[in-house]
């Protein structure tokens, strides 16, 4: 059972004879991975759950709860990223704008909420409700013009990081609403018997900041809605079946009936509003609004990354929103691991990579399987 | 020496750590780690990705990591991490950029506004009067802008007719040695061109070479790539500041293992590496030798 509606695809690969045969053995344990790994995202739920174990054998402190709350913010935002690009992936496209939408939003926000007086929650609105329209743009480009997906993105990811650079003149500045209140407070500690009070410092941070990428919880919160109500969007509205249906076959949909430029439109501003909400997130946490295009390019090849291995395909046709948090999760688990076990930089691109395809590998062995199955 | 002490692990955080400049930086940590009998971690953002850094430093502080060092090339967003990394018991040091206000044990790095002081007062005596340009890769900079802010500053208070230009170079050196070029092209009336970042030198260098401006535009900057060394020993720009990488490698380790070994009574002390001026001939023994003290060789060797 495909997790997701349009389990099947036109670029279904051969299936080994025999391969199936093999799997016949009756055992609980391999019933139970096997009916995961019937699942689209079970292969890589598996490859993360073992990359974790690993971790938790190798490492005394990556199973703990302070490192649960360290591992949120590494994949968090790519999930809600990846879930956007999870959209225009199915159809057969690729959105490379995120990363400049993911660096503009919060530039935006910023402009409104300082230059503009706009107000903190207004200036968020009015700045996902531009980066939405810049998802238009390009959906526009590329459904009705007709221009390649990865050239349209590709040229607002560039004029959209321009931008960037010179609304905020290129420079860093403090993100409105996220600072840091300390107030001191009286704190009673009991020392060899004796009870002493001692002012002690505090930290607060505003209720937007919480709300908005601040509070420890607030990415994974927006994550898993995020995730789960695009999740139902794919699966069981029209919506859902027609993107697939585009990705799958883009003239035969268009045939039946399906709207399909308002559709490849409507899935372009989804993506944008998500890549949006990430760079505000993001801002808030850290304190400050970055204007470096550098850093925002690799954001975006990390979320289309967690995508691809959480088994969304590159070719359209396909995919899974639940995959790509996965996806996420797994990249998250993996960078987190690697830092806490004291891996050096240069090391950690190396086995990011080693890994990436190690993944990779197995998903497809997997799927290949599933399909054999007549899953 | 110290009695017996365990393998202290301290952890780098950095915001380009596959940037050559920083080479000498690991060599140096790795150095100052093997003396002591300690081992060291680089990690961070290889994009000057903020979010990414803070990521590190948590994963830093849960992993148990005995001590810190982070370049805090950001003036709000460490500020909050790097107090629960000291309030969860974990030494943290700056290194390379620093930020007022931040509650770091320590920094290790140039003194970067004075340096760009240092460079405004060679400005006014080089030039005198007219136009300068200043270029700068990004603005905004914790590791870059107080070199601007002071070189502006020295040339503003010595009261010359000196015009200043500040012109943002972007961070990769083919797009500065256009924008560089780009400048000189538009305002060939300059009296000085400067640069207050490594890949601007480097690329102001390369500019000065190619038009052939040595004599007559007055050229300076920072850092000592390969290409800015060799540049300078032609005497295509006057002169460039060391600020010593290897050193903020080196003493980060030194300062955290004397803190850990003495218990927080000593090792602790702000210092500044370097404001040293190097011209055409005091360049000639970088360029004649390779070595981990610049990143240039992996062997550790002796110079003579």
């Amino acid at each position: 059972m495909a997790s997701v509606a349009g389990g099947s695809t036109a670029q279904t690969p051969p299936v080994k004879a025999g391969e199936s045969a093999r799997a016949r053995r009756p055992s609980v344990g391999r019933q139970l991975l096997e009916r995961i790994l019937s699942l689209r995202e079970g292969s890589i739920i598996v490859v993360t759950i073992v990359t974790a174990i690993y971790f938790s054998a190798n490492t005394s402190s990556f199973f703990t709860g302070d490192n649960f709350k360290t591992l949120l913010p590494y994949f968090a935002p790519f999930a809600i990223l990846a879930a956007g690009e999870v959209f225009v992936m199915i159809l057969g496209e690729i959105d490379l704008s995120i990363g400049a939408l993911y660096l503009f939003a919060p530039i935006l926000f910023y402009k409104l909420d300082a230059s503009a007086g706009l107000g903190l929650v207004p200036s968020v609105i009015v700045a996902l409700l531009v980066c939405a329209a810049v998802g238009a743009i390009n959906g526009f480009f590329v459904a009705v013009v007709e221009i390649n997906s990865f050239v349209t993105t590709l040229a607002t990811l560039f004029a959209f990081e321009g931008l960037s650079l010179i609304v905020s003149h290129g420079t860093p500045v403090a993100t409105p609403g996220a600072a840091q209140h300390t107030t001191t407070v009286n704190v009673t500690h009991v020392v060899n018997e004796h009870k002493i009070t001692l002012p002690e410092q505090v930290h607060h941070i505003s209720t937007f900041a919480s709300v908005f990428g601040g509070g420890v919880y607030s990415e994974l919160i927006w994550a898993v809605v995020i995730v789960i109500v695009l999740q139902i969007v794919l699966t069981f509205t029209r919506w859902g079946l027609y993107t697939v249906a585009i990705g799958s076959n883009k003239l035969g949909a268009g045939e039946a009936g399906v709207s399909v430029k308002a559709i490849m439109i409507r899935n372009y501003v989804l993506c944008a509003l998500t890549a949006a909400l990430v760079g505000i997130f993001e801002a808030v946490r850290a304190a400050t609004v970055q204007p470096d295009p550098a850093g925002a390019n690799e954001i975006l090849f990390l979320a289309v990354a967690a995508g691809v291995i959480g088994g969304t395909l590159l070719t359209g046709g396909s995919g899974t929103v639940v995959g790509a948090l996965i996806g996420a999760l797994f990249l998250g688990v993996l960078k987190d691991g690697l830092i806490l076990q004291g891996v050096n930089a240069n090391y950690l691109l190396f086995y990011t990579g080693l890994a990436i395809i190690v993944a990779m590998t197995v998903n497809v062995y997997v799927q290949r399987r599933r399909r054999g199955h007549g899953g | 020496m110290f009695g017996s002490h365990k393998n202290y692990k301290f952890v780098f955080v950095n915001h380009v750590t596959t940037n050559p400049f920083f080479t000498p930086t690991q060599y140096g940590a790795a150095d100052a780690s093997k003396l002591l009998g300690c081992s060291y971690q680089w990690t961070g953002s290889e994009s000057s990705n903020v979010n990414q850094m803070v990521n590190a430093l948590n994963s830093a502080v849960t992993g148990g990591a005995d001590g810190i060092a982070i370049s805090l090339i950001d003036l709000h967003a460490f500020n909050a991490p790097v107090e629960a990394a000291i309030k969860a018991g974990i030494p943290v040091v700056a290194y390379n950029a620093d930020a007022p206000g931040n509650a770091r044990l320590s920094y290790i790095g140039q003194d970067l506004k004075k340096a760009g002081e240092e460079m405004g007062e060679r400005i006014v005596a080089a030039v005198g009067s007219g136009e300068v340009a200043l270029f700068i890769a990004t603005p905004g900079s914790a590791n870059l802008q107080p070199r601007i802010e002071g070189a502006e500053k020295a040339i503003k208070d010595s009261g010359k007719p000196i015009t200043v230009h500040s012109v943002a170079t972007g961070a990769a050196v083919p797009a500065e040695l256009s924008a560089i070029e780009a400048y000189y092209t538009g305002h060939k009336s300059v009296k000085g061109m400067y640069a207050v970042d490594g890949g601007s030198t480097e690329s102001l260098a390369k500019v000065m070479q190619k038009f052939g401006l040595a004599g007559k535009v007055k050229a300076g900057g920072f850092d000592l790539t390969e290409a800015t060394q060799k540049l300078l020993s032609e005497g295509q720009i006057e002169f460039t500041i060391d600020q010593q990488p290897y050193l903020q490698g080196f003493l980060p380790v030194l300062q955290l293992f004397m803190y850990k070994v003495s218990g927080t009574l000593t090792g602790l002390a702000e210092t500044d590496t370097g404001l040293k001026f190097l011209s055409k001939e005091s360049v000639q023994p970088y360029l004649k030798s390779k070595s981990r003290y610049e990143g240039t060789s992996t062997a550790a060797k002796v110079i003579s």
